[in-house]
């Protein structure tokens, strides 16, 4: 990641107990997992039982397999000494840093508060159904999805032979590959089922995913009915009678099935929003616990040492979501290791001395890496920070500094002017590692046209260029001034090319109130393989300049 | 916390435009929390005067400080000796920090780089509300600690007036009428009783102006 040197590292010691957060599937897994690498796992579930039996299909759907295994998992974790099954329990609060988190559970009998070094969410997803979209209420005949899986997983599954079933999938929401993966899987398992006949009705066919083109056809040939239509096909308030116009026959149709299953929404976990304020954890798309960001591996969140696992992330189905628990049993086990880890011990220094504990920086930090200890003064936590910068530039007093990034460091690339002609144009180009720093490089490498006295400083995350810095290049006799940032949402520090951006617009404002003209200052968002991109901006920039001339510090 | 804003900066650029050397001093306490008067505001405002002058032609010489608290002259002595090199100070604490660097070094102009504009309250980063009048007579324990002063576009102690708008203040529907906040707080807790209870008119003590001396160190200040 960064260079540092390996003098500057040093060895602390962490708790390695884990704290799983979701009794299903997943929770339970991972749960598994975890204790198997050697570490002691706290599972805590809201619910009265693990396993979800309440409502045991939501997730695993109909497949035998993970029925099987989901048993066997529940008899595994309660026979497992090392993992401590909490039920009833909520989490309340999480303080601290990877390590050495405190955290405190709300159990049947009172509050808890315990010390763990990671942390694994693997809330599940609900199912909404939707049969109102359909102007249907649920009954004997119109069943949901999930009840048709337990009709199916159970008992009295005979009691469906012999008769017409139909699918309405598509119509009242978008859906995606999952929904279908689902619809798909129980057409196939109706089908088993001796003298059944299967329509399925669908607005689209949601089928780019593994295996589903297959399942498709292969229903088909057991002889299931598809008709994809344009618009909802009209169905009886009693659910009685299907008319449509058949695109195929371009006729009208009727049909009065026995049984109508209605899709159903997938949906995060209600929970959702309540952990990612406990936790600090970003909230992305839908309710799930995890944004777009390339920079990240699967199951990280936004903080190290807080991992989001199957449903908690996304909409998934089984198979992703044994990966997922697999990716965090290897990053806790990288993260923990053997209860000793070596850190840098400059990524981020806060000098004590000159905090006015004014806790910008515990606001800004996007990886929550800032806590409070015991005496009421902000720590950094050296597993946490991933020395983006983003603090130091924001912090009134100056009083944090970034390994190999310190403010004297930055200032005195600032003044050094290389060795360019008198009369060349300088321009100072802020370039996050990232992206901005590697494109130039690559415009290096191909010769790329880039202006003579351009003078590239390497920044961690271009939200460590400093409003002081941009405005000191320019008193240091820079003609202009590039920030060079990542694209929008492909900040590694999730806002870092956002406060870049609003910190260069905020300069732009005090150029003006100076006099100096405003066009010396860009910002440019670019990606680590655009060399073109790179020169294009700073060439740009040079062509500006000469329109304006020197800048009055070098007459 | 006392709440500023930096001056405009045409503003602090025409209170320094006879002098050449000037030292900006900032305060390391409210105006640092409040990201107006910190070690950093002092860097930039420097910047920024450094850049004006030089595109005007008429270069300018600054240095910068940052003590701990302007409002404490023991934290002033660590500018002695520094302060004969220039002609003027700028002082980015708030008023009672700017007129304690005045008294302390009387021969010098010192210049206000902030507006001073409330006692508030922190929401988020940059992010200020008024709170808190100084009145000198505290209601706060019969309105269910909402203050009428501050909100109540009329301060009135015991509201609300007749133009109370459902939850809105007459003076406009974005400007939520104190006096009905305090009644859903009291209402919540059972304590509807307190908003009956007349809470004496204050004798607006602030119009001179105040000094405390806590309890505990009356006998300190009579021995001075
Ligand atoms: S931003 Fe700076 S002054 Fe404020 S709490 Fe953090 S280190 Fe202290
Ligand atoms: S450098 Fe970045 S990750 Fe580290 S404490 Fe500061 S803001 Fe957080
Ligand atoms: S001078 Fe003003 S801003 Fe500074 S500490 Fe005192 S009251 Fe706060
Ligand atoms: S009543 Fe309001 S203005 Fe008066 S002291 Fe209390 S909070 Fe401050």
């Amino acid at each position: 990641m960064s260079e540092m040197i390996l003098s500057d590292m040093e060895e602390i010691k962490i708790n390695t107990d884990v704290l799983v957060v979701g009794g299903g599937y997943t929770g339970l897994k991972a749960a598994k997992g975890i204790s198997d690498s050697g570490y002691s796992v706290v599972l805590i579930e809201s619910d009265t039982i693990i396993g979800g039996e309440k409502n045991p299909l939501s997730f695993i759907g109909i497949d035998v397999t993970a029925q099987d295994e989901l048993k066997r998992l529940v008899d595994d974790v309660a026979a497992d000494d090392a993992v401590n099954v909490l039920m009833n329990t909520r989490l309340v609060s999480a303080a601290g840093v990877p390590g050495d988190f405190t955290i405190r559970l709300a159990t049947s009998d009172g509050d808890l508060e315990k010390k763990i070094g990671a942390i694994v969410v693997a809330t599940n997803f609900s199912n909404k159904p939707l049969s109102g979209a359909y102007g249907l209420s649920l009954s004997d005949s119109v069943l949901t999805l999930s009840q048709l899986e337990y009709l199916l997983s159970g008992s009295d599954r005979d009691r469906l032979s012999n008769k017409t079933i139909a699918f309405m999938v598509g119509f009242a929401q978008e859906g995606d590959a999952l929904v279908m993966e689902r619809i798909l899987s129980n057409v196939l398992a109706v089908e088993s089922i001796g003298g059944c006949t299967t329509y399925v009705f669908a607005g689209n066919l949601k089928v780019a995913s593994d295996g589903l083109e297959r399942a498709y056809l292969e229903s088909r040939d057991k002889g299931a009915t598809y008709f994809k239509l344009k618009t909802m096909p009209t169905i009886s308030p009693d659910g009685e009678s299907i008319s449509f116009i058949d695109p195929v026959l371009r006729k009208k149709m009727e049909l009065s099935p026995d049984v109508i299953v209605i899709e159903e929404e997938i949906l995060a976990d209600e929970m959702n929003p309540l952990l990612a304020a406990i936790l600090r954890i970003d909230v992305g798309p839908g309710g799930f616990l995890q944004t777009d960001n390339i920079h990240r591996f699967p199951v990280q969140s936004n903080r190290e040492g807080i991992f989001v696992i199957g449903g908690t992330r996304d909409v998934q189905n089984i198979p992703t979501a044994l990966m997922d628990v697999e990716n965090a049993v290897l990053e806790i086990n990288h993260l923990l290791k053997d209860g000793k880890i070596v850190v840098p011990k400059n990524k981020a220094v806060l000098d004590i001395g000159k905090c006015t504990f004014c806790i910008t920086c515990y606001r800004l930090c996007p990886h929550g890496a800032i806590y409070w200890d015991n005496t009421n003064k902000p720590v950094i936590s050296p597993v946490a920070c991933q020395g983006c910068g983003i603090c130091a530039s924001d912090c009134p007093m100056d009083a944090i500094q970034i390994g190999n990034y310190s403010d004297a460091e930055i200032m005195d690339k600032i003044k050094s002017n290389g060795s360019a002609a008198p009369d060349d144009l300088r321009i100072v180009a802020f370039c996050c590692q990232n992206s901005a720093y590697e494109a130039g490089l690559m415009a290096d490498a191909f010769q790329m046209e880039t202006p003579a006295n351009l003078q590239v400083i390497k920044v961690p995350c271009a939200g460590k260029v400093d409003l002081d810095y941009i405005m000191k290049a320019f008193v240091e006799g820079a003609d202009g001034v590039l920030v060079m940032a990542c694209h929008p949402g492909n900040c590694k520090s999730e806002k870092g090319n956002t406060y870049a951006e609003w910190r260069v617009v905020d300069a732009h404002r005090m150029l003006e109130e100076t006099g100096l003209e405003k066009e010396r200052l860009g910002f440019v968002t670019l990606a680590s393989n655009m060399g073109i991109g790179f020169s294009s901006a700073v060439v740009d920039l040079e062509n500006r300049l000469k329109a304006l001339g020197t800048s009055p510090f070098n007459k | 916390m006392i709440v500023a804003e930096r001056k405009p900066f045409e503003e602090i650029k025409a209170l320094v435009k006879d002098f050449n050397r000037v030292l900006t001093v900032g305060c390391g306490t409210c105006v640092a929390v409040c990201l107006a008067g910190g070690e950093k505001e002092v860097g930039i405002l420097n910047t920024e005067l450094t850049i004006a002058r030089k595109v005007d032609g008429n270069p300018i010489e600054l240095g910068g400080v940052t003590v701990e608290r302007q409002c404490d002259m023991e934290f002033l002595d660590e500018l002695d000796g520094m302060i004969d090199q220039y002609d003027a100070l700028i002082s980015l604490a708030c008023g009672a920090g700017i007129q304690f660097l005045a008294e302390r070094f009387p021969d010098k102009p010192v210049l206000p780089g902030v507006n001073t504009t409330f006692i508030g309250a922190n929401r988020d980063v940059g992010w200020y509300e008024e709170k808190c009048r100084a009145c000198g007579n505290c209601c706060l324990g019969l309105t269910g600690g909402i203050c009428p002063v501050t909100m109540c576009a009329k301060s009135l102690f015991n509201g609300p007036c007749g133009g109370t708008n459902h939850e809105s203040c007459e003076i406009s529907p974005d400007q939520p009428c104190a006096w009905h906040m305090i009644y859903e707080r009291l209402s919540k807790q059972n304590r509807l009783d307190s908003i009956i209870e007349i809470f004496p008119p204050n004798d607006w003590l602030n119009t001179t102006p105040r000094t405390i001396v806590q309890p505990a160190y009356k006998e300190r200040k009579a021995a001075r």
